[in-house]
């Protein structure tokens, strides 16, 4: 998928994993949320939520953009992440919901505006027509997930990077970088070995480390917007499971 | 960065959550399953040169099973999967290595066209398993159809002792677990609801008051251990009456009929044939 | 109790219910006595052989067969003997006599201990 400067809203800052407290733990604590919690869900969420919208509404990329835009300010300024009850369902469920909603409301009041005049057709627009052929194969569903997951591993990836450069060990995630990143055929650990002068055993231990850590920094961003344990290892099992 | 293709998540997906077994003498092969506790993996020991099971569990699981797992390691039984070790990987995942079960998982094992006796056998063997627990004190918690495995020769196994399942069917768990610890009367009622499960259609009523004893919603109600849920099941397959059930007279001569039916066929013969004798003898 | 027991005792007992059946005869009430005493002893013999038939085979199948194959035959006995003295009851005797030997050949299969057996090795 290419890189695309329109949906770019910045990597996440570097940090080490460290015992983020639960969504639910901060909003019971009495406290309206955090704007350090508020920008972790924006981190994760922006995205794919611009992707569901594009796919299930069928909106181009600026309505798309200001819709997921719009939801969001609205989200924050209503409290409604604090209005969220882990009970009901997992906050992912929550927030695609209201996603819904809000989309449909704005929907209804925009047709309203249109009625007594012309219908409009659909544009020639070229990404609308990929769209749609987008989702004769998957599902707003699917591609809520799919972005869901690529964010997640997107923004660990930046903390683990973070990390690396604070703890002087660059070396460890070039490595990774060059294997686990690499687009199309990979290296072999002979040849990174080569390439930075290290055994290849070494090459194994950092990959194992790598992504160990990467492990840890994802758990870390997922415990930031889950409500619990509970949530937290449902979450892990959808951000690894197989074919979803 | 550069956004992620879909190639290169996939890829990260799985080389992230595959377990980093350095350090032990297993050597991963591939993915076999995923359940709500864990994964599953198929591994092989080098040293001793055999296929095992890998069990990776949640880390915040592991933490409360570390204790359950030594002493499920201690069961010795044919119908319980032995561990031959426990471990913690360096994410801090706790795994265990066990007896890799070639066979097919119950849930599908039952959707086939079995025979009433075959499913009360596979019921049973699951009862003694757990009574051997029990009687050694450990509990299983999460007993359901997709826990148990028949082998290719039609043994049973019952897997995944000790740990309470998060995502599991929530039809096998007693009401209690909700917000009780568990004990040997929860895996009773599981394993009331698995002989419920297990049932064909067209259900013998003694059968359903069986289950329905040991799915009592009071914990007290239930059978007061397994040995008596069993001795009930044998009582069924004997013909005799159960104590779950209270049989009206018709049912209990229908019973005892069906028990009896070639004695009393042969005895009905006996009477035809000095009937016959008597009212015709004057043509012999 | 051992099976040849088991078949003595049954034996014993339907033997004696079995000839009991010929008071329902006015023509029979006078050899009472002797139908029982013969009627009994029959019915033991056969249970014993069944008992013995049921400790080598244990299929009720054949122990049914074999018992009514007993009763047959020893009814037929009683049945020449009273030709003797110049009454045919063949069919009076040996069906009867069949059946309750096929009742004491399942009793036999179904009760009793089976012969205690070694283990191999």
């Amino acid at each position: 998928m290419p890189f695309d400067p329109d949906t770019a809203i910045g990597g996440g800052e570097a940090r080490f994993p460290s015992t983020r407290l639960s969504l639910m733990e901060r909003a019971s604590a009495g406290d309206a949320l955090s704007h350090e919690v508020l920008q972790d869900i924006v981190s994760l969420y922006w995205k794919p939520i611009y992707k569901y919208i594009r796919c299930k509404w069928n909106k181009n990329n600026e309505d798309a953009k200001d819709l997921t835009q719009e939801f969001l300010v609205r989200a924050l300024v209503r409290e409604f992440f604090e209005r969220f009850d882990p009970q009901l369902a997992s906050f992912r469920t929550y927030l695609r919901m209201a996603v819904d909603r809000f989309v449909l409301k704005i929907h209804v009041a925009s047709l309203r505006q249109k009625r007594g005049g012309g219908v409009g057709f659909m544009s020639l627009d070229r990404e609308r027509v990929e769209l749609q052929a987008l989702e004769r194969v998957e599902s707003p569903e699917t591609a809520f997930e799919r972005e869901w997951q690529r964010q997640l591993f997107e923004l660990a990836i930046e903390d683990f990077r973070g990390c690396c450069e604070l703890a002087g060990k660059m070396t460890q995630f070039r490595i990774f970088e060059q294997y686990d990143l690499a687009e199309g055929e990979r290296p072999s650990y002979a040849e990174l070995a080569e390439l930075h002068c290290i055994p290849a055993t070494s090459v194994t231990n950092h990959l194992a480390w790598a992504r160990r850590t990467l492990r840890e920094f994802v758990s870390e961003r997922l415990r930031g917007v889950t409500s619990g344990e509970r949530e937290l290892r449902a979450e892990m099992r959808s951000a690894f499971r197989a074919g979803s | 960065m550069k956004a992620l293709s879909d190639s290169v998540l996939e890829h990260l997906r799985q080389v992230v959550d595959a377990p980093d077994l350095t350090g032990t003498r297993y050597e991963l092969e591939r993915e076999i399953g995923r359940g709500g506790m864990g994964v599953v993996y198929a591994a092989v020991d080098r040293d001793l040169g055999r296929r095992v099971a890998i069990k990776v569990l949640d880390a915040e699981i592991g933490q409360t099973f570390a204790e359950e797992a030594r002493l499920i390691a201690s069961l010795e039984h044919p119908a319980i999967v032995p561990i031959y070790e426990t471990g913690t990987l360096p994410d801090g995942r706790l795994f265990y290595a066990m007896k890799l079960v070639e066979g097919t998982r119950l849930d599908a094992y039952a959707s086939r066209d079995l025979s009433l006796s075959e499913r009360l056998r596979v019921v049973r063997r699951v009862g003694e398993a757990l009574a051997f627990a029990h009687s050694r004190g450990a509990v299983h918690r999460d007993l359901k159809p997709q826990n148990i495995m028949i082998g290719g020769f039609g043994e049973v196994y019952v897997m995944d002792w000790g740990v309470e399942g998060i995502a599991g069917t929530p039809h096998f768990r007693a009401p209690e677990q909700t917000t009780a610890i568990a004990d040997h009367r929860s895996d009773i009622y599981s394993l009331g609801a698995f002989l419920r499960f297990m049932l064909p259609a067209r259900r013998p009523r003694a059968l359903q008051a069986i289950a329905a004893k040991a799915m009592s919603t009071e914990p007290d109600q239930r059978y007061a251990d397994v040995a008596a849920m069993l001795l009930d099941l044998q009582r069924f397959a004997d013909g005799l009456p159960v104590t779950a059930f209270r049989e009206t007279p018709w049912q209990a001569a229908v019973r005892f009929t069906s028990r009896n039916r070639v004695l009393l066929g042969l005895l009905a013969a006996y009477l035809a044939v000095r009937f016959f004798l008597y009212f015709f003898r004057r043509f012999f | 109790m051992n099976k040849l027991v088991v078949g003595l005792l049954f034996g014993a007992i339907l033997g004696v219910l079995d000839g009991a059946t010929a008071w329902a005869y006015p023509e029979a009430r006078a050899g009472i006595v002797g139908i029982l005493i013969g009627s009994t002893v029959k019915g033991m013999i056969v249970g014993v052989l069944s008992g013995w038939f049921g400790r080598k085979v244990h299929s009720t199948a054949w122990g049914i067969v074999f018992g009514a194959a007993l009763g047959l035959f020893f009814a037929y006995l009683v049945a020449a003997m009273q030709e003797l003295n110049g009454q045919h009851h063949y069919l009076a005797i040996m069906t009867p006599g069949f059946v309750v030997g096929a009742i004491i050949g399942f009793l036999t299969q179904r009760m009793g201990t089976p012969e205690s057996r070694t283990q191999a090795g």
